[in-house]
């Protein structure tokens, strides 16, 4: 059937089956929308192995989610916050030592061979379990996948897996690859990384370094009727200032994490043809958060912490270096995470006074020059965002009498100095929380993660006590128990501080009015876009 | 002071030194000027210009007085420019002399440094130095110095070849005086006018340099530059023009006023040579 | 000479903080020690950098440019991908711009001191001190997104399919831009020198000579003033060719355009050693090349020019 053919009929039927709900505004579009055409979006970085199941970060996502598939994807409105995809359904065992998926029938892989468990099976033990950054740790006690029949697969675990972990995990650690084109190779230096094959609404056609990624339709995608478009194109603009100039000269129609700068979303709202949204990327929540080395006697003191957290203006960086685009933060779990978050944690307002009289009380005065002492701050480099509030924190830190130094470094040698070298006093780091606090938010405060691993604990801060609950919630079956294990960790945190959660956000997406179906989901720029169109 | 009386002869130097002595009293005054730290948060953000008279040039994204970081801006941008260009012009000359005077082997193994340094783009030397060391105000004057000096260096060699073999030196070497006197002595005082001619481009060189260095995000973030302002106000360009309007009018008169003053510098020492 | 090049270069990414490793598992949003402790080992980061840099310099006697860490991919290769765009662009920047330049330099010196002259000096002087990526944002917002009548950004249209002429002619489109932001800084400093030239030549003794002579003036200005003149020039093109290659950075960050600058940063920020060391060692022997260029032209303007006198 050619998309020309496809009649109202079929794409609604097609449309109900993922999108059960029309409750967003974007959907009344879905029937209308025209089928076919060019897709141009906006890309800033080019990720050397683009292989999601080994790299299963948001650079790769963004690309290589439309073409290779997971188990399953967020979803506003599915249960459990989860939408199939390659698995139609997923049931724990009690004991939480096995995990049941069904996987969808009748899929074949780019290549034309079929999708069976035997991939799943081989992904998960040979890629994921050994190979990728965050399967690591989530699959950490998979012994064994079952493969019974070619549709099922029965994950097998040494320890107790909470489900609710899995569950929670599945969008961002299981992309299935094909077992015949890695079987007996080197898994990491396989051609496959970089010409990606996968079961997924687009195939992987070209790509010109420095140039573009492209995309082409899968005419033979599993779910009838999808993808609409019959391209997608990743074109690489590296300059920030480049994303909104395209969009408004109608060279690129849509440009997704913020690569429209937050300071210039304003006036391109106001440009006839294109649209802004902060919708899609609730299970992308990024945190702004300040890393604070405890090897610094001044801050292993909990009142100098707490003088710090009172002396930034949440409201300030929210609304001023945010534009809005952003909420406060009370703890380590984002608001966007409703399952976990807990609200009733100690918090700290914005008071100057009461931040000088903490500082007084811990013995710090001010001399001559209403210095109490001085500091090393670095914020991290990677976004523009937690540059401004490194300038921010200075002068915040200024009014209290704390002289903080910035300190710049590019990526490479941010991460070096902080993460292994430990040559700071205060950091700003801009953690993701992926759905489940164990995936990548408690080893930001737990104790023993070896030095020169980015994004974890390497402010030398150790809380037994705060172990101890990690550990549990990390074997904790029961979903309500290990829920309330999290809540108990989130007020210890805000309690003690080992690091001061400042404000959350989510990214900005701005496209030509013409694209429909922008958004849909919780991780939409990093899912299929089978859905999305293009009106004609 | 003959030649400060023939630079403002000329109209280029007048109006150059003109401009380079107000921006000097700017820099070292800007602390009076402007009291206070320039990159405290000040006022609402985003403030237009011309609207508040307390913020003539109105302020920035995070709220930052506009006028104070283009007085405090000079300071940064003429001291770096000006540092940058004696650490190259320092080196260049020591490299230049002693090649030139000591001449045979160690001459060839430094003017091969020379041209190893020639080869390679300076833009690209900094860009490199400073994203790998950090970016401070030092590292960035080191990293604009070191794609600088070999111009320098090798002008004094020639100067030097050109002086050593005069009649004067001869004397001088003849009457057995120490080689490290005849060079600091008779060489390098003759050595140095058309040397300093082009010190004054690389001061607006380095200037130039430092601003793209801060626009591409490698600029030192406890101090203001010209550069890091522009590659800031370049965020909002289309919404708030004036934020890299001011600091780039601030540039382009800074490196104006350096090049007319170094083409009346050029000018006078070439009709004092005449003369001569 | 390139050794010095290679050995500084090595030194430099020595001493940096963070390799290229840290590099990469920042860019992946982490991974634990031993992913850490397994990439430095395939890449040779933990042999000693003695090792490592004997073995650059020997594949590199071979013309092995290596292989880059930050792409996984053979250092030539990316080379040869980005050296055509950069050679486009830097190439058609210094035609138009020594062209525009010494013909307005021309003009300018054909009468030193006239209003023409002064007009040209004093705006030359004003373009040549903005900053090129200053040039560039605005060129683009103008002529890009307000006129449209240029694309904003890249080297040719994505993936258009288009062959040929067409395509050049695309190509030719969406140079415009970053060529006119470079020519124009570009022509202003060589039409500052040409002008120069001319003024002094002026005062040469043939010329003066051809003027007593009763020549026509446009006469004396094309055959001996303009072409004494011609010849600081062609000495300038040759010492500005390795500061050009540097200033394309700035542009084809703003243009998107896939060249050598940009592979360069990208370099950096992944402390890829060996493509950044490929890339100096390139641009070097491209300096290199464009001034034996400039030599031989030098020697056809200029009879004088013997063997004895070289014009690096």
């Amino acid at each position: 059937m050619t998309i020309a053919t496809l009649s109202r009929r079929t794409l609604l039927q097609a449309g109900s089956a993922l999108l059960a709900s029309t409750a967003l505004p974007t959907f009344a579009f879905a029937q209308d929308a025209a089928s076919g055409g060019r897709l141009v979006v906006a890309a800033d970085s080019e990720p050397k192995n683009l292989n999601p199941a080994i790299v299963a970060s948001n650079g790769v996502f963004f690309v290589a989610s439309k073409v290779i598939e997971p188990l399953a994807e967020a979803s506003f409105e599915g249960k459990d916050g989860l939408a199939p995809r390659l698995a139609t359904s997923w049931e724990g065992s009690e004991d939480g030592k096995s995990v049941t998926f069904k996987l969808r029938e009748g899929v074949t892989w780019h290549d034309g061979k079929p999708f069976t468990s035997a991939d799943v099976a081989f992904s998960a033990l040979n890629i994921w379990k050994p190979l990728q950054n965050l399967g690591r740790l989530v699959f950490a006690s998979l012994e064994a996948v079952d493969t019974p029949d070619d549709t099922t697969a029965i994950f097998r675990f040494s320890r107790p897996t909470p489900l609710q972990l899995i569950r929670n995990a599945l969008p961002v650690v299981s992309s299935v690859v094909p077992k015949h084109l890695y079987e007996g190779t080197d898994i990491a230096t396989n051609p496959a990384n970089v010409k990606l094959v996968g079961t997924g609404p687009f195939k992987f056609a070209e790509y010109k370094p420095g140039e573009y990624y492209r995309l082409a339709k899968n005419e033979n995608y599993w779910n009838k009727g999808e993808p609409k478009l019959d391209e997608v194109i990743f074109r690489v603009l590296p300059d920030r200032a480049g994303a909104g100039a395209a969009l408004e000269a109608e060279e690129i129609q849509l440009a997704a994490f913020s690569a429209v700068p937050l300071t210039d979303l304003d006036r391109i709202s106001k440009v006839p043809g294109i649209k802004v949204i902060s919708k899609g990327y609730e299970a992308l929540t990024y945190q702004l958060v300040v890393e604070i080395n405890h090897r610094r006697k001044e801050l292993a003191d909990l009142k100098v912490r707490q003088a710090i957290a009172h002396a930034i203006d949440r409201k300030f960086v929210v609304d001023t270096i945010f534009l809005g685009y952003a909420a406060a933060s009370t703890g380590p779990v984002p608001k966007n995470a409703p399952e976990f978050y807990d609200a009733s944690v100690p918090t700290y307002d914005f008071d100057v006074d009461k931040a000088n009289a903490l500082l007084d009380e811990a013995g710090y005065k001010k001399d001559a020059n209403g210095t109490r002492f001085s500091l090393k701050l670095r914020p991290a480099p990677y976004f523009n965002e937690t540059k401004q509030f490194g300038a921010y924190l200075r002068q915040a830190l200024a009014a209290v009498g704390i002289d903080a130094q910035l300190v710049n470094a590019d990526s490479a040698a941010h991460q070096k100095a902080v993460y292994t070298d430990h040559d700071f006093d205060l950091a700003v780091a801009p953690p993701v929380f992926r759905g489940d606090p164990a995936i990548s938010t408690t080893i930001l405060v737990k104790s023993g993660t070896p030095a020169g691993v980015p994004f974890s604990n390497q402010g030398g801060y150790a809380n037994p006590q705060l172990d101890e609950i990690i550990a549990k919630a990390a074997e904790t079956v029961d979903t309500a128990a290990r829920t309330e294990l999290y809540k108990e960790f989130q007020k210890l945190v805000a309690t003690d501080l080992p690091l001061i959660n400042v404000a959350e956000w989510g990214f900005i997406t701005v496209a030509r009015d013409t694209v429909d179906n922008v958004s849909n989901n919780p991780r939409w720029a990093v899912s299929n876009w089978a859905d999305t169109a293009l009106q004609s | 002071m003959r030649l400060v009386r023939n630079l403002i002869g000329t109209p280029e130097g007048a109006i150059g030194l003109g401009i380079l002595v107000l921006l000097a009293l700017v820099a070292l005054f800007a602390p009076v000027l402007s009291p206070g730290d320039p990159l405290r948060i000040a006022a609402r953000p985003l403030l237009a210009p011309f609207t508040d008279p307390s913020f003539p040039l109105g302020t920035d994204r995070l709220g930052r007085d506009v006028l104070a970081g283009i007085i405090h801006g000079t300071r940064t941008s003429l001291a770096v420019g000006i540092a940058a260009a004696l650490a190259a012009i320092a080196i260049g000359l020591c490299v230049g002399l002693t090649a030139g005077f000591a001449g045979g082997l160690v001459d060839e193994a430094l003017m091969r440094v020379v041209d190893a340094f020639q080869i390679v783009p300076s833009f690209l030397l900094a860009l490199a130095f400073v994203s790998v060391i950090g970016a401070s105000v030092p590292v960035v004057v080191i990293a604009i110095a070191l794609g600088a000096w070999a111009d320098p260096a090798r002008l004094t060699r020639a100067q030097v070849l050109s002086i050593r073999e005069r009649d004067y030196v001869a004397s001088a070497r003849v009457i057995g005086t120490h080689p490290v006197e005849i060079a600091l002595r008779e060489i390098l005082p003759n050595a140095l006018p058309p040397v300093l001619a082009l010190s004054a481009i690389i001061v607006a060189a380095a200037i130039l340099t430092e601003a793209a260095l801060s626009f591409l995000g490698l600029g030192d973030p406890n101090v203001v530059t010209w550069g890091s302002m522009i590659a800031e106000g370049r965020n909002v360009l289309r919404s708030s023009p004036s934020l890299s309007i001011f600091p780039g009018i601030a540039l382009v008169v800074t490196v104006v006023a350096v090049y007319l003053f170094s083409e009346g510098l050029t000018k006078t020492i070439g009709r004092g040579r005449r003369i001569a | 000479m390139l050794l010095i090049v290679v050995i500084l270069t090595f030194g430099l990414l020595e001493s940096a903080s963070g390799d290229a490793v840290d590099a990469y598992l920042l860019s992946i949003g982490g991974g634990d020690a031993t992913v850490a402790q397994a990439l430095r080992q395939a890449y040779g980061l933990d042999q000693s950098m003695m090792a490592r840099l004997w073995v650059y310099v020997s594949s590199l006697a071979t013309f092995d440019l290596g292989w880059s860490i930050a792409f996984d991919r053979p250092v030539l290769d990316l080379i040869l991908e980005r050296l055509p765009n950069t050679l486009l662009l830097m190439g058609s920047a210094t035609a138009i711009s020594f062209g525009l330049g010494s013909a307005l330099g021309i003009v300018a010196g054909a009468k030193p001191e006239s209003a023409v002259d002064r007009t040209l000096s004093t705006v030359s002087l004003i373009l040549y001190a903005i900053p090129s990526f200053w040039l560039g944002l605005v060129l683009s917002i103008v002529f890009a997104v307000q006129l449209r009548w240029l694309p904003t950004s890249g080297i040719e249209t994505i993936a258009s399919g288009k062959e040929g002429l067409a395509r050049a002619l695309d190509i030719a489109r969406h140079l415009v831009l970053p060529v006119g932001a470079l020519a124009l800084i570009y022509m202003a400093l060589f039409l500052r020198v040409m002008r120069s030239g001319m003024a002094e030549a002026w005062q040469l003794d043939f010329v003066l000579f051809a003027r007593s002579k009763g020549l026509s003036r446009s006469r004396i200005v094309l055959r001996h003033v303009a072409r004494n003149a011609l010849l600081p020039l062609v000495t300038m093109l040759g010492l500005q060719s390795a500061a050009m290659l540097g200033g394309s950075v700035v542009i084809e960050s703003i243009f998107a355009i896939p060249g050598f600058g940009r592979l360069a940063q990208e370099a950096v920020g992944g402390r890829d050693a060996p493509l950044l060391m490929g890339i100096i060692v390139v641009s070097a022997v491209l300096v290199i090349c464009v001034n034996l260029i400039v030599d031989l032209v030098y020697a056809a303007l200029d009879p004088r020019v013997g063997a004895s006198e070289s014009a690096g």
